[in-house]
């Protein structure tokens, strides 16, 4: 499958917020050593490329349906990872030099996802509506604007336009001819709602779901099943963000705990937050 | 003007209601070197998928950011994209209202889209209540969430 790549790259160009970027070691899946890549997060999309100012994009990773978990420290990194589940699917390894890269990059990438966006805006519409109806006053029509006239409305319709998805899709996206290398392949679905919040630590380990990933120049996968996918568009927002707040609260009060424990702490001591 | 897909020959996209498993006759019609080819296309986060008949992996994907959707006339709309503004891509829908909720559709799903929405009302409601509505989550320190210059910037209560 093809992504039409000038797209992803004038997006990634454009004037549009970088919302982060940086340098992270991405480590390569077959002889497992890290390689130093730029890394731009830019909405629902994390694009890598070798150095800032390359035009060539090694590939974009789509941030929907994936968890970020902590990883041990390996050599000196703050490992993270960005796991798509499902067969066929891979999970991407990446870390940071310190602490605070790792924690700013898990959370920046926790937060990425179009449908969460998506279920915020959609909050926010609400109480916005609310709060402006209360203060005009019973009897008056309220007056305020509006971005969107239908602002809930047209967001309830793409939601259904996702949730008619009821199969997964396999991408395979060469950009580069090299090696006629078109098929490396991915699952990719409708970004899928949590149906239930799970009390696990880990990071948003949602049940039956996968992903969009689009590594442009992907390795080869095998097409792995197709599940299916329970997505609730209604999913309350609160509840969402009171699971992402309980693991952002937790996984602060660890770092800051490690820290003032001092530099030289023994890696057994590290919480694993993987499923495994 | 350009139509979707191919260089040399020309071909619209025709829409049909996203269903994998909807029954897609391939319509082929000569008409001076114009072949008109019917594809599934669906709208998925801020991407468009379009599939080659019948099958069930996509075929392609636009990213649907930095561009431009216009309805072009009753049943077709198009999109262009900043970069290559003078190449549209051509959907051609089986309705008006058809026409018109894939182009609502296809605006709102665009994150820049949903982020703008977003700033406008944290603006609001911290300009109608005096807090902002992202403390309660957390995230309000979050740079995709900040408000852009262009607004009235958000009061910070800490």
């Amino acid at each position: 499958m093809k992504i039409h790549e000038k797209i992803l790259t004038h997006y990634l160009s454009c004037t549009s917020p970088v919302d982060k970027e940086g340098y992270l070691y991405k480590k390569k899946e077959r002889t497992s050593s890290y390689q130093r890549r730029w890394f731009v997060l830019k909405a629902n999309l994390l694009f890598y490329q070798e150095r800032p100012a390359d035009r060539h994009l090694l590939g974009v990773i789509v941030l929907e349906g994936c968890a970020i978990q902590h990883c041990e420290s390996e050599g000196g990194l703050f490992a993270f990872s960005v796991v798509f589940r499902g067969s066929g699917l891979k999970t991407y390894r990446l870390a940071a030099e310190n602490q605070l890269g790792q924690e700013c990059w898990v959370k920046a990438l926790l937060t990425a996802s179009h449908c969460y966006l998506a279920l915020l805006v959609r909050d926010l519409g609400k109480q916005y509506e609310a709060e402006a109806k209360r203060q005009a006053g019973p009897g008056e029509s309220s007056q305020h604007s509006s971005v969107t006239g239908q602002s809930s409305e047209g967001l309830t319709q793409s939601m259904v336009s996702l949730n008619s998805c009821s199969s997964s899709f396999f991408m395979s996206v060469p950009v580069r001819t090299e090696g006629g290398n078109h098929r490396g392949s991915h699952v990719l679905q409708a970004p899928p709602m949590p149906s239930k919040v799970t009390s696990k630590r880990s990071p948003k380990l949602w049940p039956k779901r996968n992903a969009h990933v689009t590594p442009i120049n992907g390795p080869v996968s095998a097409y792995g099943e197709w599940p299916q996918v329970d997505i609730d568009p209604l999913e309350d927002f609160t509840k969402l963000h009171e699971y992402y707040g309980e693991e952002v609260k937790q996984l602060r009060a660890e770092w800051l705990k490690r820290r003032q424990e001092g530099e030289n702490y023994l890696e057994k001591d590290l919480i694993d937050l993987s499923e495994h | 003007r350009d139509l979707f897909y191919t260089n040399d020959v020309q071909s619209a996209i025709i829409l049909l209601p996203g269903y994998p498993n909807s029954s897609l006759q391939p319509n082929a019609t000569f008409k001076a070197s114009v072949f008109v080819k019917k594809k599934l296309v669906k709208l998925v986060v801020n991407f468009l998928f379009y599939f080659r008949t019948d099958e069930e992996e996509p075929q392609g994907a636009l990213l649907l950011e930095q561009c431009r959707v216009e309805r072009e006339d009753s049943l077709v709309f198009s999109i262009a994209f900043l970069d290559e503004a003078e190449r549209k891509y051509l959907f051609e829908c089986d309705s008006q209202e058809q026409c018109q909720e894939w182009v609502d559709s296809i605006i709102k799903a665009s994150y820049e889209f949903m982020r703008k929405n977003l700033i406008f009302y944290r603006t609001e409601i911290h300009r109608l209540t005096g807090k902002d509505p992202l403390e309660q989550y957390g995230i309000e320190d979050e740079t995709r969430f900040q408000v852009t210059s262009g607004l009235q910037p958000v009061q910070k209560d800490n």
